[in-house]
């Protein structure tokens, strides 16, 4: 229990404030007991309906809400990796939701336009969305680094034209399956089963190995940051650029590599969600899970550990989410707490001053960038 | 032909408005070296809180109440972000994310998940001389609010370059501590520039909901908020400039819906998705081909800090 659990604290106040606070604004317009009740139905949707389980139920009941967890922990994982890699090297990923809809394209062109054998289709199709992802992200990088565009403009105007040009001219134009049934389908041609993403849970969940990937990935991203000279010099890079400069640290060159890796993982991403649960570009790709990128990277402190814990807490929170609409609570109230958790993340100073204002010691001797 | 142009000019000086007030919101905040990425969520608040309060009062009333609303949230960004000087690009995302998950859930909690009920629109003013006029006729029979539009990118002008406050509005986004030496307050001045900006975010949500549709919609604004920032860039951080690249940004989008509607043969060789992305695409190659630091304020996004240089 040292430094590092102490500057999860703000992270962890502000999630429990924002359940707290989303949880009166059910009370507040609808009753207690529907909150309570909507609070109850996340849970058992999120983690499994451990009680009818324990009374003899179906081992489905368990299984696969948190398979659905992990499918959207899963991409959870990928953004958020994505924009806490950007971080820490000083740079702001707000494109991660453009650089997922690009590598989201990329899988479903590969999977549906080529064949090939399982074993080399699937990694193909993967390859093609991280390089899809990382390429989108290096236009950003290129602007900031020769032209002094600040990413966060350059990632938004990216962000729009991916999604303006894949949703609104290449899945209803030149990527339009060919109709042979009677009924036409929004979207791009079925990819071929042998680059689905296997699921591990059979029929029962849609759960697939696009999870185990998204943990080996941050295990990867961990790895590279800490334990690799790279990582060290692009957290340098972006802690102070003019020291790691001074001290001989190629500022650019590890800048836009860690963007490079932001865009591919954000690809890996839209890899996961179309390889492992759409099976095409679907008509619109409403899920913005790259602006949730965002909000899983800050409240997880921007380290790969805390992005994975964050991820899957939010995973469940959304699996969970469904079944709240059956009690007319609209299903992306988790994206409510999610949003004003950031909130209080972003406030997480006022947190810091509050409880050093308790106790005379500072809290942290971190001063935390949001 | 010339009837064409009319209905296109006509809707785009229906569309523009929303744009240009939430674009100029975004000039004021930043010219003042505050980031605005929240715009896209001070207009949603805008736009809800106005089709909300117009249900039960006069629709201009609501109007006001929207702006009041966008300024509720652009006052929680400030107060992040100038009090306790925490980044600006995360609470203003932060601010995004809250509006767009919490409008969904108060819509669907109070009304119906798809929209609020219809709404009396703003009256729309018949301009006596020129009503009727080929060409000139699609000035009238607009909502005040398109007026207010095309006078206040200027009167907004005139306030940042010839006033002393614009003097130093100016110079609190590009270089604070001289303004701090003068004896000025730049956390004022900021907090001044911030829910400024946020009411005319406000506005641009309250335009929406009140003037173009009649109601709140789940999706509102759609994205409009950050086609904003892209006019705000666009026009180079400067009142004018932004109003000349709303204003070409809402014709492109009228002539988009116009060609769908009228000669959807054109859209087979120019595809929507094209028109669509122009702005940002336009916007993009701006920047590189000008480069950034030529035109934006040089304090921007950097938090004030009175003991350091």
């Amino acid at each position: 229990m040292g430094e590092r659990w102490r500057a999860a604290v703000p992270s962890i106040l502000s999630v429990a404030l924002a359940l707290v606070v989303c949880w009166i604004a059910i009370a507040l317009t609808r009753d207690t007991e529907v909150a309570s009740n909507a609070y109850l139905q996340m849970l058992y949707g999120g983690i499994g309906q451990w009680p009818r389980y324990l009374d003899g139920g179906d081992l489905a009941v368990i299984v696969r809400p948190l398979g659905e967890a992990a499918s959207k922990a899963a991409l959870l994982i990928l953004t958020g990796l994505s924009v806490a890699v950007a971080f820490k090297a000083g740079l702001f990923n707000i494109g991660a939701q453009g650089q997922m809809v690009v590598g989201a394209l990329a899988a479903a062109v590969v999977g549906a336009q080529l064949s090939a054998h399982a074993l080399l289709h699937l990694p193909l199709a993967l390859l093609a969305a991280a390089v899809a992802g990382a390429l989108w992200a290096l236009i950003a990088a290129a602007l900031k680094l020769w032209r002094g565009v600040h990413e966060v403009i350059s990632t938004i105007m990216l962000n729009w034209v991916a999604v303006t040009l894949v949703d609104n001219w290449l899945v209803v134009g030149p990527l339009r399956p060919t109709v042979t049934g009677g009924h036409s389908v929004s979207g791009t041609a079925e990819i071929f089963p042998t680059a689905h993403l296997p699921r591990l849970l059979g029929d029962i969940s849609r759960m697939n190995l696009g999870f185990p990937m998204a943990l080996a990935v941050a295990a990867f991203v961990w790895a590279w940051l800490i334990r690799t000279r790279r990582g060290f010099e692009t957290r340098a890079a972006g802690l102070g650029p003019e020291a790691a400069r001074a001290a001989g640290i190629p500022v650019k060159q590890r800048m836009a590599e860690a963007m490079g890796l932001a865009g591919a993982l954000a690809g890996l991403a839209g890899a996961v969600l179309v390889l492992g649960t759409e099976f095409r570009y679907p008509g619109v790709l409403g899920a913005p899970y790259g602006f949730d990128g965002i909000a899983i990277s800050l409240i997880g402190n921007n380290n790969p550990l805390g992005v994975t814990i964050t991820a899957l807490f939010f995973g469940a929170l959304r699996a969970g989410g469904t079944r709240m609409q059956l009690l007319g609570v609209h299903k992306s109230f988790p994206e409510l707490i999610q949003g004003l958790a950031l909130l209080f993340v972003a406030g997480r100073l006022v947190w810091l001053a509050l409880l050093r204002r308790r106790r005379t010691q500072p809290a942290s001797a971190e001063v935390p960038r949001a | 032909m010339l009837e064409l142009l009319e209905a296109l000019l006509f809707s785009t000086l229906d569309a523009a408005p929303a744009l240009i007030f939430a674009a100029l919101g975004g000039v004021l905040s930043e010219r003042a070296g505050v980031v605005n990425v929240g715009v896209e969520g001070q207009m949603r608040a805008g736009a809800f809180c106005a089709a909300v309060a117009a249900l039960f009062m006069p629709t201009p009333l609501g109007v006001v109440l929207g702006m009041l609303a966008g300024a509720g949230l652009a006052a929680i960004h400030g107060y992040l972000s100038i009090r306790w000087r925490s980044d600006q690009v995360v609470s203003g995302m932060a601010i995004n994310l809250v509006a767009l998950a919490g409008g969904t859930f108060l819509l669907e909690s109070l009304y119906s998940p798809n929209g609020t009920p219809a709404i009396e629109q703003l009256p729309r003013w018949t301009l006596p001389l020129i009503h009727g006029v080929p060409l000139l006729g699609a000035l009238s029979e607009h909502s005040g609010m398109t007026y207010l539009a095309l006078v206040l990118p200027f009167v907004f002008h005139a306030v940042l370059t010839h006033t002393p406050i614009g003097l130093r509005l100016r110079a609190v986004g590009e270089k604070p501590h001289a303004v701090a030496t003068l004896g000025l307050s730049v956390q004022g001045l900021r907090w001044g520039a911030v829910l400024g900006g946020g009411l005319l975010a406000g506005l641009g949500g309250a335009v929406l909901s009140t003037a173009v549709l009649d109601r709140f919609e789940q999706h509102t604004p759609a994205g409009l908020g950050f086609m904003a920032l892209a006019a705000m860039v666009f026009g180079r951080w400067t009142p004018l400039g932004a109003f000349g690249a709303a204003s070409f940004f809402a014709f492109g989008n009228a002539l988009r819906i116009g060609l769908a509607s009228s000669a959807p043969g054109i859209l087979e060789f120019i595809p929507q998705g094209f028109l669509l992305a122009l702005p940002y695409l336009l916007t993009l190659i701006l920047l590189a081909v000008q480069g950034q630091r030529s035109s934006a304020p040089a304090a921007l996004g950097t938090p004030y800090e009175q003991e350091s240089r």
